[in-house]
């Protein structure tokens, strides 16, 4: 499958939410914990061998289960990558701001501004920036994606 | 870099709202040949594959950090990322032309972000009043991208209730910066409330939200009609200075302000 590397590598080097120093580890047996340099940028999750300029890999910030202390990843197989933190509380920052990260949270978070405003106001906050229409704002949506959350392990 | 592509392959084919999905032609770079593919759009991320049933993903596209641009003929657009890829497609014909670029352009987490703090801005603004505080004025002037020590900030208001996160277990300290609200959490084993549930305040509790959506939309449409054509056609077939390559920069254009590009 291919992707626009370049464009991503470029993304990468974005400003960031957070980065950090964490340990991670893979999710193959054998795996282990090594340092790297953990960036947040939009719902990607770069992380870099220190001093380096290219990150050594991308991780999409959608569909994932948190727990304290790391994040499971889910594809079909419900890959863990594991990040550790310094303290509780930075392990918490981060938690906090992966899932604010996640663009199912966004539109929903959207969705409820808009609905709430409405009554408020009686008026349509998105009618100014002319996307009333678009399908990605839609109410129904955020219902859908309500009822598809994944089980906690 | 290695792109974990199981991961972009299982979100593409979660549950999780599709925003926009159908035939482009998408040109090829090295032969300049253009080939007919699928494409679905899932939050900022430009999936194509050969036909819709088909399980092989040939590739995705990120949507950060490039813009939309109307080409010279009536169905064609490029995603343009400033120095680095040009994407070019060709749609059916002018109307599905226009729908992709509108909800291609709005499509980035850097657009929603912006979007989301607006509409966040103005709700605070509608159940608070106009009274600030110091606060409140430095909120507004925060960039999102700033990092924040949220646990020392009690003022923040509480975040919208139907909020599911996703089966976290929270940390025994968490640096929660709002005061906890069950009112309306959603059960995380169980179906969410429909929209006509959320409680209301002017409305006929019988009315859905789709219903009056549907009024809404009506009324929009034909504003939209009358003033915004002429104006998103100008401003789709117009060239943006180079610098403007965000949606950040492009909504604090003062020509452009107002428009959702």
């Amino acid at each position: 499958m291919r992707f626009n590397e370049k464009e991503l590598i470029s993304l990468s080097r974005q400003p960031s939410e957070m980065a950090a120093e964490l340990t991670m580890r893979g999710p193959k047996k054998g795996d282990v914990f090594k340092k790297r340099l953990v960036k947040l940028v939009v719902n990607f999750l770069f992380y870099f061998r220190t001093d380096e300029e290219e990150p050594i890999g991308a991780l999409l910030l959608e569909q994932c289960l948190y727990y304290f202390l790391f994040v499971v990843f889910l594809d079909e197989a419900e890959r863990k990558y594991q990040f550790e933190c310094d303290t509780e509380e930075q392990c918490g920052e981060w938690i906090d701001l992966i899932i604010k990260a996640s663009y199912e949270f966004m539109r929903r978070n959207l969705i409820f501004y808009r609905t709430e405003i409405h009554k408020l106001t009686g008026k349509d906050p998105l009618e100014q920036y002319g996307i009333s229409d678009e399908t990605r704002f839609q109410v129904s949506n955020a219902t859908l994606a309500e009822i598809c959350i994944p089980l906690p392990i | 870099m290695k792109v974990h592509r199981k991961i972009l392959t299982h979100f593409l084919s979660c549950p999780s709202p599709i925003d926009k999905e159908g035939y482009l032609y998408k040109k090829k770079e090295r032969t300049g040949v253009f080939r007919r593919r699928w494409f679905v759009l899932k939050g900022n991320l430009l999936f194509y594959q050969d036909r819709p049933a088909d399980r092989h993903i040939q590739g995705a596209i990120v949507l950060e950090g490039c813009r939309v641009r109307a080409d010279d003929s009536e169905s064609d657009f490029s995603l343009v990322f400033q120095g680095l890829r040009t994407y070019r497609f060709s749609a059916a014909d002018r109307h599905a032309q226009k729908e992709w670029l509108t909800c291609l352009a709005t499509a980035s987490h850097r657009y929603m972000s912006v979007l989301l703090r607006d509409l966040g801005l103005q709700y605070r603004g509608e159940t608070q009043g106009s009274c600030s505080t110091s606060t409140e004025v430095r909120l507004r002037r925060s960039c999102s991208t700033e990092v924040r020590h949220r646990g020392s900030s009690p003022s923040l208001p509480p975040p919208p209730p139907p909020l599911l996160l996703w089966g976290a277990l929270r940390p025994r300290k968490s640096p929660k910066p709002w005061a906890r609200r069950n009112a309306h959490v959603t059960p995380i084993r169980g179906p969410a409330p429909f929209s006509s549930e959320w409680p209301r305040v002017d409305f006929d509790p019988l009315t859905e939200f789709s219903k009056l959506h549907e009024v809404y939309g009506a009324e929009v449409r034909r504003e939209l009609k009358r003033n915004m054509k002429t104006q998103v056609e100008h401003f789709l077939t117009s060239d943006l200075p180079p610098e403007l390559s965000t949606f950040s920069q492009v909504w604090h254009y003062p020509n452009l302000k107002g428009y959702c590009l």
